[in-house]
């Protein structure tokens, strides 16, 4: 079936974009971002399984979330171009309404109990304030790891993610591509309200 | 299936397809002067888009989408109900190793010689300590835990052969005129697919068994595929657009590695 060449990003699933860490590929990490990374996974990773269930996950990862992910940056590349032309009040509205849908879908992912395992690989610099840095993921439900690439950006606040690629998938990417249309056709007002539908569907679904 | 046929109508798609010009996607980066932090619009790998049959593609997908509501899921469901998980992976494990052969030869028609010993490991250590390759015992050895598979779609990607146009196969779902060529060169190739083929006979392998066996590797696994395909769509603004974008970056990437 075509779906057995997406195992690997079933993991797209955006519990990847909040993953953490079990095993250490090195001792200690010795990159300022690499150690970011480390911290905020494990963060999240400690909430969604800290055996609390996952009731209510959105709401207990969001402080955390919020603090290592600059989702406005997330949301300006997963819009594009267009994001230029909206104007501030939208710019805002929308930031708010993305963070929301990534936050609310992505946290609904946590099933199980065994925390993933993580080995983190040398980071690479793409710019002096950009890293990439390579994982391997391994999950309980899947023998074969996954390749997840952060990108990560260093903002005065210290080094936030604003980019996951799973098995080659870039989120932002995948996002802009969903959006592009979109915004061609209604603009930012078109937006707000495939945001605003998306999450009542969500709430629908959940309840 | 006659696969002549099969790979002549793949060929004509492709030729039709290249004729037909394509939409050119908005979402192309732009560059700009001095821009702001997150403001540099070209730093996102976009995937450049030849969808020339959207809205047939987009009709399929909806066809396929109502198809794994009202008929597939609930299978999916009611055989995970019956069958538990331990036993579903070690049915994969079984079929996947059945595979070696796929993976074997495209590791070698794609020149990587170390990945195609890589894999006779495997089959080696899984049919023999993995007792038949219901276990994945490879996955302890630590040279063989993480071998990336190939198949035919990859292949002729690798020699140099593009995607061609984005394509939504009736019950398949996503594919490209490669990797239906690609589908084609797989059947060939598999285990699975010699007896129907007729290029073995075996006395104990009767047609009915042969059927049985698809059948069952198709019905194991369609619990996982059933939750793949939930989880790509349930934070899609766009399911057609996210799947498409998905399956294209995920096989653009495989032909890389």
């Amino acid at each position: 079936m075509w779906i057995d060449r997406f195992q690997p990003i079933l993991k797209s699933s955006l519990l990847l974009f909040f993953l953490g860490i079990l095993r250490l590929a090195h001792a200690a990490p010795t990159d300022d971002a690499l150690a970011a990374l480390h911290s905020s996974t494990d963060e999240v990773l400690s909430v969604a399984y800290g055996g609390h269930g996952t009731e209510n996950l959105a709401a207990r990862v969001r402080p955390l979330l919020e603090k290592s992910f600059a989702f406005d940056i997330v949301t300006r590349q997963a819009m594009g171009p267009g994001w230029r032309q909206f104007s501030a009040a939208d710019q805002k509205r929308v930031t708010d309404l993305f963070t929301e849908l990534v936050i609310r879908t992505y946290s609904s992912r946590v099933v199980g109990t065994q925390r993933p395992k993580i080995v983190y690989g040398q980071p690479v610099e793409l710019a002096p304030d950009r890293r990439e840095i390579p994982t391997r993921v391994t999950t309980s439900t899947d023998s074969q790891p996954i390749s997840v690439v952060y990108r990560m950006v260093k903002l005065p606040t210290g080094w936030h993610t604003y980019d996951v690629l799973i098995e080659g998938v870039s989120f932002i990417a995948n996002y802009r591509a969903q959006f592009d249309g979109i915004i061609q056709n209604g603009g930012a007002p078109a937006v707000i309200r495939t945001l605003e539908a998306k999450l009542a569907a969500l709430g629908d679904s959940h309840s | 299936m006659n696969l002549s046929i099969f790979s002549f109508l793949a060929l004509l798609l492709c030729l039709s397809g290249c004729a037909a010009t394509g939409k050119q996607s908005a979402a192309q980066p732009v560059h700009s002067t001095a821009p702001a932090v997150g403001e540099d619009f070209s730093d996102v790998p976009v995937q450049q888009v030849d969808d020339p049959f959207l809205k047939l593609n987009r009709t399929v997908f909806g066809m396929n989408d109502n198809f794994n509501n009202w008929a597939i899921r609930p299978l999916a469901h009611g055989y995970a109900a019956v069958v538990p998980l331990p036993v579903r992976t070690s049915i994969t494990n079984f079929f996947d190793n059945l595979q070696f052969p796929v993976r074997f030869v495209n590791s070698v028609l794609q020149g990587k010689l170390v990945r195609s010993a890589q894999e006779t490991g495997k089959f080696v250590v899984n049919s023999t300590a993995g007792v038949g390759g219901l276990f994945r015992v490879s996955d302890h050895v630590r040279s063989l835990a993480d071998v990336p598979a190939s198949d035919f779609g990859q292949t002729l990607g690798v020699w140099g052969i593009r995607p061609g146009p984005y394509l939504v196969l009736p019950l398949l779902g996503p594919s490209d005129c490669r990797d239906l060529i690609g589908l084609a060169g797989d059947y060939v190739i598999s285990p699975l697919d010699w007896h129907t083929l007729g290029f073995i006979h075996c006395a104990y392998i009767s047609n009915a068994t042969s059927i049985a066996l698809g059948a069952t590797r198709f019905v194991n696994g369609l619990p996982k595929a059933i939750d793949t395909y939930d989880q790509l769509k349930s934070g899609a603004v766009d399911p057609y657009v996210a799947i498409r974008d998905a399956y294209l970056s995920n096989r653009a990437a495989q032909v890389k590695k």
